[in-house]
Parts: structure tokens; sequence; C-alpha cells
């Protein structure tokens, strides 16, 4: 018939308007301005290598924690640039030291020494493996400070020369150099594709065996994280699609920070567009990551979790993936976690699942996912109570009337109200977008006037009213919106007609062409 | 202008004439002053005035015509021309700041507004000395410059409060920090040193402390969108330092006045807005400090007087504390039971006490007194906090804080009882104890829906609410007196229906009590009990019931109205309404007397309409007289109309523009009462009616729209023959209200009632460029509103003149027409129309269509036919589509003007629903279907066979199912 279509359809039509999912699921990036210090829970961009002195093992042949040698930055110079090799060793040796010590490490002035480029030099030195491991570590350690440090040593020539070290057939200097290629990758999308670019990744992946010691395959997967991370631009996808089968092992791994850092990568790849993310799905690695996002070791759960909430802002079907990988079973003790972050992180993925199709939140309503939401609702932290809010709104947006009940029955109308006192005006106008949502379902059920009792009950009524004086004026348009909706009187507009005679209105009409 | 001695002469000149009191002298030159506003130098001439000027006036004159200049000006408004040129702008914004700094303090101000206005403009990117301009004078050591500063920064940075997250506005705010956060830290360091070095200093206190309040605003602003980085680091630096702030007291800070918070009070107010900022936003990182603040707030809460000045500090002390106490894991810090007796005793109890101020303006300002206590606009008052602050603590210790108010409840009844004269507040604060206590959920329209199960509600009323009410003097003790009857009124949803009864002569007889507070909550409370709803939803209390209190109760009502200051009073006149409405036939012997002194009350507030909702409910009154005295006796529509076309005539005469929509109503209701032709009275005023300035307002169209209704439904013959020469004039508002968007639907109104009351004949001349009209419409901006009402129309009229009369005058406008309206209109969109009414009048004219017009069984149109039933069976079947384009919904919204002029409807004067296919058809698709069958006897085997071919299988089943329960058979 033409005339039909599906009520359900229609509905949702109607009420997402303006809005579709793909503009309801969000991204990761909103702001890229941060004010807040960086994340204590973000995985380490560059490390460096500390020596102490207790713990060191010497691993250098004739190094004895007896002899170090003290040398001025002068001699260091000197016998870098010297032809000697004895004195290049110890020269390398005391700048590694340096370089190493818990507190200020002196990295400006070595790389004012001009000594990168011979250092870089010696990392080809075959002959000598100990000097090789020392300007190795040394180089590492530079390239752990800021960008510009890490600069230097790239610009020293160091990315080809430590590539060519991941087939050392010493392992301590094959391992010197994942660290050090580590922490170049981990300066940015730059100088991760240059490494890429540079064929990185086919000998760092062969390194990578049942028979790696664990500290050594910790470092290959901090590296591969560091290789896909990063956005703008993002990883080439075949380079990504080289270390994921990698990276898909070492999640069976049973290390934890082996565990951790491939969960962190596979955050990273997520964190994208979504064939970026279907290219991660494909794996069948979902089931994997919801099992360690649920648990007990906080390290592995935090990225974990980052990556499914990055799965769930893709399609319908990549959210319909994480859903069958049962991420819905482990959302809820998430929701009651004790750490803020982890609140907040599952109620952001929680939000992005309620963005989805009336089917998806009928899941998560069977899944029992509101009353762990209400919850955190009213006595979360602020930032989880933020995507709770948004858990709400896209729930009340795209739900059916009978889900939006639903929703409403599990007390959700309390605490949603109280965030109308929230210090923070774009969750106001969220909450007030999603009263306006209930507002059209209980008209849809002839429902209205329990509503604003409701609302009145629970001292909503006298917020909504407080905020028509907002300095925000989205925020106050949207209160007096309501408040003259459904709290109070009508409305009434004008346009303009034709001219008058004796007084009155002239009554008269031009044809036209009619065309409709 | 050039920036000569001239020119500033006669600048300054204007600016005096601009200060006279005189119009004729003051608007020219603030004519002139406009029109120079343009010129190259003109903002310079002013800075230079409000330095330079030798006579103070001037000076501050010109700072303030130059802070409107810029006001108005500086902004650059996308393809409107610069109004400032850029020599001026760079100009004002190299100078203007150290100018504000060097200025006395009133021109200060205004120069620091002006710079805020053009930050908001330019800063960062077109000012980006401004910061560092700033900051450079923290060091002067000089504390006005600071406080310019500081002011200006204020003003700049205060929008960080509302304004949602963006990249441009994080990017602005950390540019900010970098370069304000740390000297902003160093100068709240330096300045808490100075201090404590002057403090013995009272003038140098005041400075600093002035600096104080300001950097701890600044603090607020800066920290509103997240936590940033810096103040993270920083915080133990500002948060010890707060700390010891909220604890300082130095008595030469103290001020004499009474009324205005002090600049400490000022302080302390801020710190805890900014506690509670951290409390809220960055809970893990303020954790640490968050106890000692719980402490210092409770220790100052302890320690603050009951002077109006530190109502402000002490609300936002306690909210303070109602928020944390709220939060699971803080719950630790109040659960002691010393804790909470404390608070109890301390900080709750002593600041629900009735004070003198309360007490003032009980007797003064009674009106502000009543919003604040029956309507809750009390949101920032002492009480109200503390009201609050229970409802926090009963979160998680219901039952300690009930048990710990139960015992303070006893012993201040117990006081009262001592001896009441002297005592009776703490009986008032029992009273709001056990209230804020019990009430668990509020609303207007039922008072307490939930109470605190602990409380003994019923005990309470009984022993210590009825003997007051009770007392034969309705004037001693009044504020008691108001206690008892909001506390019947708040509860009436929980205290048992014998017990109201009992109630309701006690409020009648408090209707007489001299203090308008007791007078009006007493009509107040009457209003609301007899709209309390009984278990199965009827009204509680009935008109038997009242049977005996009629009297006493009119009397009493209108008696109200003669007490001073309640001669506008809403309550009162909003409980007249409900009585007349509660009590229905058995006011009618009395009706004579109400409507004299309704037309006296009418005529006397039309001098100078101000209380719009006693207005309302006094028109409602008047509606509802009519309707229960015409109801029983239909002839009485006579003696009201004498009583009320005289007040009537003067309030439309004297153009009263807030009566008028009412007028318009009671004069339609009144003409409906009449059963025979319109009478002469109402045709002499026909033509005024169509009058364009009564249509020019919004508020009038409704009710006018509704009038014309009623002269068309009584006199439409009268019309015909009367006032022929008018239906042009009548159709022109038709065409005027068909061209709005907005009132498009009463155009319809209009025109259904012309359509089918009026005799054909009279508009037949005109029937065709009513449809171009339409038409037109619809071409040009078709809306869904316009086309529901356009397919009721254009059905109603096919009912009325039949389906071949609607296809010819279609296909005379254009050739085709019919065909494209079927088409592209009625086929697609029927499923739109809503409306029990409205989907039957297009239900039959679609019907008349199918079935009784040849065009449709033998031309090109026949295509269109099984289309057509198949949108028709749609229409009774499936569910109405309330799909609305994207870009119609903000229609009503942007479209509104503003709301002055909204239109009151009167809900006693409210029209009964008219169905004009009423009798005619019954049952619609039962219709249909002997129609086909009608149709298929005329030409049999057609309708079969146009059915067989392209009706889809779901709707043909339901056509069967039609023709079955007709028991018809198509031929």
């Amino acid at each position: 018939m033409p005339v039909v279509n599906e009520p359900s359809e229609r509905m949702r039509k109607f009420k997402n308007r303006g809005k579709d999912a793909a503009a309801m699921r969000r991204q990761r990036v909103e702001v890229n301005i941060e004010l807040r210090k960086a994340k204590k829970d973000e995985q380490i961009l560059k490390r460096r290598s500390i020596s102490i002195v207790s713990m060191e093992k010497s691993p250098t042949p004739g190094e004895d924690k007896n002899v170090i040698i003290q040398l001025s930055l002068e001699e260091i110079v000197k016998a870098v640039n010297g032809n000697n090799p004895e004195l290049q060793l110890q020269a390398t040796q005391a700048a590694r030291r340096m370089l190493s010590r818990q507190k200020d490490p002196p990295l400006n002035q070595i790389i004012e020494l001009g000594i990168i480029p011979r250092l870089v030099e010696f990392l080809t030195r075959t002959d000598s493996a100990p000097l090789q491991f020392e300007a190795a570590w040394a180089l590492t350690n530079i390239a752990s400070g800021t960008s510009e440090h890490t600069r230097a040593v790239v610009e020293g020539g160091a990315i080809p020369a430590f590539i060519a070290l991941l087939s050392s057939p010493h392992m301590h200097i094959s391992e010197q150099s994942v660290w050090a290629l580590g922490n170049i990758a981990g300066d940015g999308p730059l100088y991760r594709d240059a490494l890429i670019n540079c064929n990185v990744i086919p000998p760092l992946l062969a390194l990578v065996s049942p028979v790696t010691p664990i500290g050594f395959l910790r470092n290959i997967t901090w590296t591969l994280s560091n290789l896909c991370r990063n956005k703008n631009p993002y990883p080439p996808l075949d380079a990504v699609k080289k270390m994921l089968p990698v990276l898909t092992c070492l999640m069976e791994h049973e290390d934890k920070e082996i565990l951790a850092d491939s969960c962190w990568a596979v955050s990273y790849l997520t964190d994208g567009s979504n064939d970026r993310i279907q290219i991660v799905v494909d794996t069948g690695i979902l089931p994997r990551l919801v099992e360690l996002m649920g648990g007990p070791e906080l390290i592995i759960m935090t990225p974990a979790l980052r990556a499914i909430g990055n799965v769930v802002t893709g399609t319908d079907e990549q959210t319909q993936a994480a859903i069958d990988a049962g991420v819905l079973v482990i959302l809820p003790l998430l929701l009651r976690h004790a750490k803020p972050t982890i609140q907040k992180e599952a109620a952001w993925t929680l939000s992005n699942i309620a963005a989805g199709p009336c089917q998806q939140i009928q899941q998560l309503i069977t899944c029992r996912l509101l009353p762990p939401l209400v919850e955190l609702l009213d006595k979360g932290d602020f930032k989880a109570q933020k995507e709770a809010v948004w858990a709400v709104a896209n729930f009340t947006t795209g739900g059916t009337v009978e889900q939006v009940v639903e929703l409403v029955q599990s007390g959700v109308l309390k605490p949603l109200l109280n965030l109308l006192l929230a210090k923070d005006s774009k969750t106001i106008l969220v909450i007030l977008d999603t009263i306006s949502n209930l507002f059209l379902a209980a008209e849809k059920l002839g429902e209205t006037e329990r509503l604003c009792l409701l609302v009145e009950e629970l001292d909503g009524l006298e917020k909504i009213e407080a905020l028509q004086t907002h300095d925000n004026n989205m925020v106050y348009r949207a209160a007096l919106n309501i408040i003259e909706k459904y709290f109070s009187g009508e409305e009434n507009p004008d346009l303009q007609p034709g001219t008058d005679q004796d007084g009155l209105y002239n009554f008269s009409v031009e044809k036209q062409d009619f065309d409709f | 202008m050039e920036l000569s001695d001239a020119n500033l002469q006669t600048l300054t000149e204007y600016l005096k004439k601009t200060l006279d009191p005189d119009p004729a002298i003051r608007r020219p030159a603030e004519k002139f002053l406009e029109s120079v506003e343009g010129s190259q130098n003109y903002p310079l001439l002013l800075l230079t005035l409000l330095e330079k000027s030798q006579e103070n006036v001037i000076k501050v004159c010109a700072s303030v015509t130059f802070k409107n200049y810029i006001k108005r000006n500086w902004r650059i408004v996308e393809d409107e021309p610069n109004k400032i040129c850029e020599s001026d702008r760079i100009a004002i914004k190299a100078n203007i700041v150290p100018l504000m700094l060097s200025s006395p303090e009133q021109i200060q101000k205004q120069l620091s507004d002006a710079i805020s206005i053009i930050g908001r403009e330019d800063f960062p990117q077109k000012w980006p000395d401004l910061l560092t301009e700033m900051v450079n004078r923290f060091q002067s050591g000089d504390f006005h410059v600071i406080n310019g500063v500081l002011r200006t920064a204020h003003s700049l940075f205060k929008r960080y409060r509302h304004e949602f997250k963006s990249n441009e506005l994080w990017t602005e705010i950390k540019l900010v920090l970098d370069a304000f956060a740390l000297p902003l830290t160093n100068l709240f360091k330096a300045t808490i040193e100075l201090c404590s070095t002057h403090a013995n200093d009272a003038s140098a206190l005041k400075v600093l402390f002035s600096s104080l309040v300001l950097i701890a605003k600044l603090f607020y602003s800066l920290n509103f969108q997240d936590l940033p980085e810096f103040f993270e680091d920083n915080m133990e630096t500002w948060m010890t330092n707060f700390h010891t702030l909220l604890t300082l007291d130095n008595k030469l800070l103290q001020t004499d006045d009474e009324e205005e918070a002090g600049l400490l009070e000022l302080l302390k107010s801020q710190i805890c807005d900014n506690a509670a900022l951290y409390a809220q936003k960055y809970d893990e990182e303020f954790q640490p400090y968050l106890p000692r603040f719980v402490t210092a707030i409770w220790n100052l809460l302890v320690t603050t007087g009951q002077e109006v000045k530190y109502d402000l500090l002490v609300s936002n002390a306690i909210q303070f504390l109602a928020s944390v106490c709220e939060r699971p894991h803080y719950k630790h810090l109040f659960e002691d039971q010393n804790t909470l007796t404390s608070i109890c005793e301390k900080v709750i109890v002593p600041n629900m006490e009735f004070r003198a101020a309360d007490e003032e303006a009980f007797e003064d300002n009674s009106e502000e007194y009543i919003r604040r206590d029956l309507e809750g606009s009390d949101i920032d008052t002492r009480r109200r906090a503390a009201c609050d602050l229970v409802r926090g603590l009963c979160k998680f210790f219901e039952g300690p804080v009930t048990g710990i108010f139960s015992g303070y409840v006893n012993s201040m009844l117990q006081e009262y009882a001592k001896n009441p004269s002297v005592n009776w507040k703490h009986k008032d604060a029992a009273i709001y104890l056990v209230t804020s206590l019990a009430s668990k959920a509020q609303t207007q329209k039922h008072g307490i829906t939930k109470a605190n199960e602990l409380v003994n509600l019923m005990e309470f009323f009984v022993n210590h609410i009825l003997p007051d009410l009770k007392s034969p003097s309705v004037n001693e003790f009044p504020v008691l007196k108001a206690d008892g009857i909001k506390y019947i009124m708040i509860f009436r949803s929980q205290v048992p229906k014998e017990q109201l009864l009992l109630s309701i002569p006690l409020l009648i007889n408090h209707l007489q009590a001299e203090s308008i507070v007791v007078h009006t909550y007493a009509a107040h409370a009457l209003e609301r009990l007899f709209t309390v709803r009984g278990t199965n939803n009827t009204i509680l209390i009935t008109a038997a019931e009242m049977a005996p209190f009629v009297e006493v109760l009119l009397t009493n009502l209108f008696k109200a109205l003669t007490l001073p200051g309640s001669s506008e009073n809403e309550y009162i006149m909003k409980a007249i309404m409900r009585s007349f409405s509660l009590l229905q036939e058995s006011i009618i012997p009395y009706i004579p007397s109400v409507i004299t002194q309704l037309t006296q009350k009418l005529l006397a507030v039309s001098k100078n309409p101000s209380k719009p909702h006693f207005n309302h409910y006094m028109f409602e009154s008047i509606c509802l007289s009519i309707r229960i005295t015409c109801k029983a006796n239909p002839d009485a529509v006579g003696s009201f109309e004498e009583a009320l076309f005289m007040v009537f005539t003067e309030i439309l005469q004297n153009d009263v523009q807030e009566f008028i929509p009412y007028v318009f109503q009671v004069m339609s209701l009144l003409l409906e009462m009449h059963k025979n032709e319109i009478p002469s009275s109402y045709m002499a005023l026909f033509p005024h009616l169509l009058q364009p300035v009564l249509w020019e307002r919004t508020g009038n169209i409704p009710p006018l729209v509704r009038l014309l209704q009623a002269y068309l439904e009584r006199g439409a013959n009268t019309i015909a023959s009367a006032a022929a020469d008018k239906i042009p004039g009548l159709l022109g508002v038709f065409q005027k209200l068909i061209a709005s968007k907005a009132n498009d639907h009463q155009g319809f109104y209009l025109l259904n009632s012309i359509i089918e009351h009026m005799p054909p004949e009279s508009v037949d001349q005109y029937r065709k460029q009513i449809f171009i009209l339409l038409f037109q419409r619809l071409q040009n901006s078709k809306t869904t509103k316009f086309i529901k009402s356009f397919l009721v129309f254009i059905n109603l009229y096919c009912i009325k003149y039949g389906a071949l009369a609607l296809q010819e005058i279609f296909d005379s406008i254009q050739p085709k027409m019919f065909g494209m309206v079927l088409e592209k209109i009625i086929i697609p969109e029927i499923q739109k129309v809503s409306g029990q009414v409205e989907k039957k009048i297009c239900a039959v004219g679609i019907t008349k269509i199918l079935t009784e017009c040849p065009p449709m069984m033998d031309t090109e149109y026949t295509k269109l036919w099984t289309p057509l039933l198949q949108a028709l069976i749609g229409l009774f079947e499936l569910p109405e589509d309330d799909t609305i384009p994207d870009e119609e919904h903000f229609i009503d919204i942007e479209d509104t003007p503003g709301y002055q002029t909204a239109f009151s409807q009167l809900a006693f004067a409210g029209k009964k629903e008219h169905d004009p296919v009423g009798q005619m058809v019954n049952n619609p698709r039962i219709h249909l279907a002997q129609s086909l069958h009608k149709l298929s006897t005329a030409c049999p085997g057609r309708v079969p066979s146009m059915l067989s071919t392209s009706l889809n299988a779901e709707a043909l089943q339901y056509l069967q199912g039609y023709l079955q329960a007709a028991s018809v058979t198509l031929l």
C-alpha cells in the first residue's frame, strides 16, 4: 500500500529527527584540547631504561660495578670521536650511565655534545657487541625524552640502524633495539610511519616465538602497541593487517603486562573509523577482549574496556558483534566498579550501545543494564554521571515507547532530574532533551499529565524553572520550551495577507498555475 | 570628526543635554549623538572626555555613553557594514586598559564592561597582548589597579561557567591558564600575606578582601570546565588558603548593615561555591580535602548569626553539606549520632526559625511572603536550604534524624504551651520541622504525595493543628493560623476525608481573618481541597456535602475581596471559580448578587488590569455563572447580557487589550446559548468584528474566530440577508489567516463554518477564489498542518456540495486539477489527518468522490479510483501518520514573536465538539460499503473488476469485512 509505513519505523524517524545513529554515537575524540593532567591510566608513551646499581647485572663483559669510570663531558666527546675502541666503549658507557640515572638525566647536554651520529655509527659496529649495546641503550634513553630529544636521535639516522639490529645475534642488543624503536614509534604518527616505511614490522614480528623470554616479549608487545598508536593519520592499513595476527596470539598469553599492552594496541586500532574497527572485529578477538575486560586486573581491564568501547562506536553490526561477544554481561560489573575512570568508560560504552536500534536497546534491558545505570546516575563519579546521562538520552531517542516506559519504571527520573544541578551546561542540555523525549513518549501513551506530576514530585519542575534564567542560551531555551509546552499555557505567531478597503480586509486573488 | 577642542566642546554640550530631565532638550541631544556615532574618532573623543573633562558628571556620562556605543557597535556582523573604523578600533584597544586602571571606580566599572564586550569579540586572536598587559599590572602593588584588572578578568572569563565545551573555548582557556594561572596564584598568596600584615588597617583590609573575592570568583571560572593541570598541581596552596579564609574572622571586616552582605560573607560564600564545584566535579582529586571543608563549613554555620546579610552564605553553606551528605562515600562523615544531633540542633533548627525579617514580610509584604512560602520561590532562603539538608540526611539516616527531631518538636511545643503569646515562634518552627521531615514528594496539584512513615501526621494534626483553627478568634497568632491552614493544604492527600470535612467550616471562617496571608491561605486551601480526588478518581468532596456551607462560603469569599490588600487577590478569585464549579446548581439562588459583584469587580479592574491571574479566574467565574444558570433556565441568558454588555462595550471602546480576548469568549458562550435567530444587538457588532486592527493581535485570533463561528452557526441567514456586503470582509479575514503558517488552521475553522452554514447562493461568487487562494498557499508553502486542514475542508465541501461540484470547480480553475489534487495530495497525505470528527469528514467525503462522481468512472481519473479507495481503507485501518518533516519542527517556536499577547483560553467558555456529518453517517465503514453497493448496482461488473485488478490483498480483506458488516454484496 502506498501510504503504509512500518509504524515503528515511522516513529523512529520522528523521534530521531535530525539525528542519525552515526551522529548519536560519540567517538572518543570530541575535543582535542585538554586542560587536565595527562591521564594516569593511559599507557606510557616512552620509557627510559634506568640503571639501579644493585639490579644492574652488568651485561657488558669487563664492566664491574666496582670499576665505574667517571668521565667528564669533554672527555666523553673526545673519546667518542676518537678512534680508540677501548675509550669509545668507556665513554659510551659513561654517557649511558649518566642518561640512566634516576634523577635529571642530562639529555640536553648529551645531545648538545653532538655525539648522536657517532653513537648511531656505533650501532653498526658488529665487531664490538658491548659498544653496540651501550650505544643502543644510550640512544634509547635519549629517545625517551621529549619530541625534540627523539628527533635528535632520529635525525642522527638511528632508525635504519636499530631496525638492522633487530636481527642481531645477541638477544640483549636486539631487545634494546626493540625498546629504542618503541620510544621512536611512541613519539607520534610521523616517526611511527617512518619506522613502518623502513619495514620495521617483519623483523620485529619475527622475534616473537614460543621461546622468546617473557621480558623480551613484553618489550616487543609494547613496541607493537606504539606502532598501532596515534591518529592523524592512522597507521597504514597493511601494517595493521600484518600486526594483528600476532597481537591476537599475544592476547592469549598469560603474562599481565603482555596482555595489557596487546589490549592497548587493539584499543588504538579500534579508535577510528568503522573500516578500522571492522578489521579488528574480523579477527574474532572480541570474545577474548570481553573476557579480559571482565578480569580482575585493572591494567588489563582498562585497555580491554577501551577497545570494546571503541568497537561500539561503530556500525550497528559491529556493535552487535560486541553484544554477541557478551559485553552486556560484563558491563554491569564495570558500571559498579570502584574506580571512577572504569565507571566512566563503561558508561560511555553503554551510551553508544543505547544509541543503536531498538533491538539492541532491548538486549540492554534484558541483560539488566538499567539498574546499574540508574545507580551510576545517582551515585557515580561526575565524569561517569555525564556519560550515564548520554546513555539515557540515547535510550530515549531510539527506544520504543515501551522501552522508555521500562526506563522510567527503573527509577531513572529522580537521579536524572537531580543532575539538572550539574555544573556543566552540556549535561544540563542533554538532560532537558531527554526530558522532552520522555514527554513525547508520554504523549503517545496519553500519560503527559502523570509525567508532569512525577517531574514535579521529584523536584524537577523547580529545577527546570530555575534553568529559565541560565546564562547559556540553548539551556534556557530548552528549559523554557519544556515549561511552556508541558507546565503552562500556549503560544501564537503570525504572517501576512492582502489589503483593505472600507477598513475591512479585501478578499481577492490572482490566479496562477498550480503544480504540487 | 577631528580630535579637536571644538569637537570636544560640542560633545560636552550634547552630553550635558542628554542628562536634562526635559525630554524636549534630552531627546534631540540623544538623536544628535546617535547621528554622529558613525564618524571616525567619535569613540576617541569620548575617551578623551572621560579622562580629561573638568566636570565629573561629564566624565561619568562620557563613560556610560562610550560603553553603550561599544555594546551597540563593536560586533562585526556578517554582511553588515563595519560600524567602527579600524584605526579607532586599534586606538581603543591600545588605550583602554591603562585608562580603565587609572580611572576612579565609577568610570572604571564602565570601562571594564566595555573591555569585556570588546574582549568577547576580539579576545584572544585580535587582542593578543591583553592578557600580558593585565598580568603585568599584578606586580604594580597598587590594589586599585589590581582590582580593576581582576574585575575585567572576571567579566572576560565568567562565560566559561556556562558555555559548552568546544575546541575554540578550550584553546582560549588554555591560553588564559598559561598566562594567568601562575600570576593569579602568586597574587592570591601575596594578598593573603598582606591581609595579615594589615590585619589592623580597616581600609587596607577592605581593598585586599575585594581582591580576594574577585580571585575566588576567577578560580571558579577557570576551574569550571575541567580541572586544569595547573590547579591540580597547586591544589594544596589554593585549598589550604581557602580553608583558612573560611575560618577567618576579623572584627574590622564586620559590617553594621544587617541586610547587605559584607566582603567577608561574600568571600566565604564564594569559597563554599568553589568547594562545592570541586566536590561535585573533581571528587577523586578533592577527596583528601573534603572532610576539612565539611568541618569548617559546619563550624561556620554554627557561629553565623541570624541577620539577613548572612543568608546567601548560610544557604550556600547548607546546600554544600546537603549535597555532600547524600554521597555514599561521605556517609561516614555524618553517621555518628553526636554529629547528626549537632547538625540538627545547631544547623537545621536555628535556620528554620521564624525571623524578624520573616515576620516583617508576613505583615507588610504578604504577596512576597506567599510567593516564597506557597509557591516555592524560596530556592535560596535559609529555611529552604535547611529543609534540603533534612531531606539529604534522611537519605541514609531517616530513622535517627526523625528521632532527633521528634525530641525537638516536642520540646518546642512544650515551650509554646508554657506561654503561647511569647513563645509562638517555637510552634511555628515545630510545624515547619514536621512538614519538612514528613514531606518526601510534593506537587502543586496534589500537595504532599509521599510522606515519611515515621512521622505521625494525623496525631500532630489532631493535637496541634485543629485546636489553633478551632479557636474562636481568627485574628489571634496569625502566623500559626497560616501554618495550620498550610498544613491541611499540603497534607490534603494524606488527611482522611472526615478530617478534611471537619476543617472546611474552619477554613471558611478564616476567610474573614484580617491578615492577608491567613485569608489568602484559607481561600487557597479551600480551592485545593475542592480538587482532591478520591479512590475512584471522582471529586472527594461533593456538592451535597458542601450544601450546609454554600451561603457562608460565597458570602465570605466575596467579603474577603473587600478586605484591605486583597481587592485583586487571585487566590480568592480562584477559590470563587472552583466553588462555582463544585457547587453547580446550588449557587443559582445567589447568582443575582454574585453577578452584580462580579461585574462591578470587572468594571473596576478594567480601568487598569494588573493581575492577569485574578482577571482570568474572574472571567472563568463569569462563564461558570452563565453556564450553570442557563443550563437550568436558557431564558436567563438575557439577564446576563443585560448585566454584562454595558461593561463589555466599555472594554471594547477603551480597547482594554488584556480583556478583549476574554470578552469575545464570553460573548461566544452567550450567543451559543440562544436557540433562535441572532439578536439584533449582536448583529450591530458584527461589522466591527471584521476590523483588521482586531486581527493584528495574535491573542484575539482564536476567540474572534470562535465568535464568528458562533455568528455563522446561529445567524448565517441573517448575515446573508442583512449583511451580505460584509461577506467579502469575512472572507478577507479568512484570507488573512490562511496566509500565516501559524494561524492557517484558524482560517480553516472559519471557512468550514462559512461552507457549512451560509446559504450556498450567498457565497457562490467567491467559491472559485477561495480555492485559488488555498491552492496558492499549497503551492508556495506547504506544511503538514495546512495539508491536514485542507483535506478536511475539501471533504467537507464535497459533503455539502457534492463530489461532482468539487471536481468541476477544481477543473474549472485549471484543466486536470482534480486529478492532480487526488494524486499528489489526497492519496499520499490522507493518513496524516488526525481527530475523530476530521477523519470521519474525510471518510464520508472520499466515499462520495468514489461513488457519486461520474468522471471517476469514465475519464482518465478512473486510474485513481482504486488508489483512492486503498487510501481510504488505510485511513480506517492504519495508525495515524504523525511524521513531521525536519524543517517544520520548529515553526511554532521560531515564528513566535513574543508571548505577551498569548491567547488565554477560558476553560469554562469551552466549545462543544461539533460534528457536521453526525446525523448523516454513523459508521463510515458501513457507509462506504453501502455506497459501493449502490454504485455497483448502477454499473454492474465495473466495481469488482476494478477491485480485483489493483487493490492490495490486505485492503481487500478489510473491505470484504465492511461489506459483510453492512450485509451487502457488490455486483
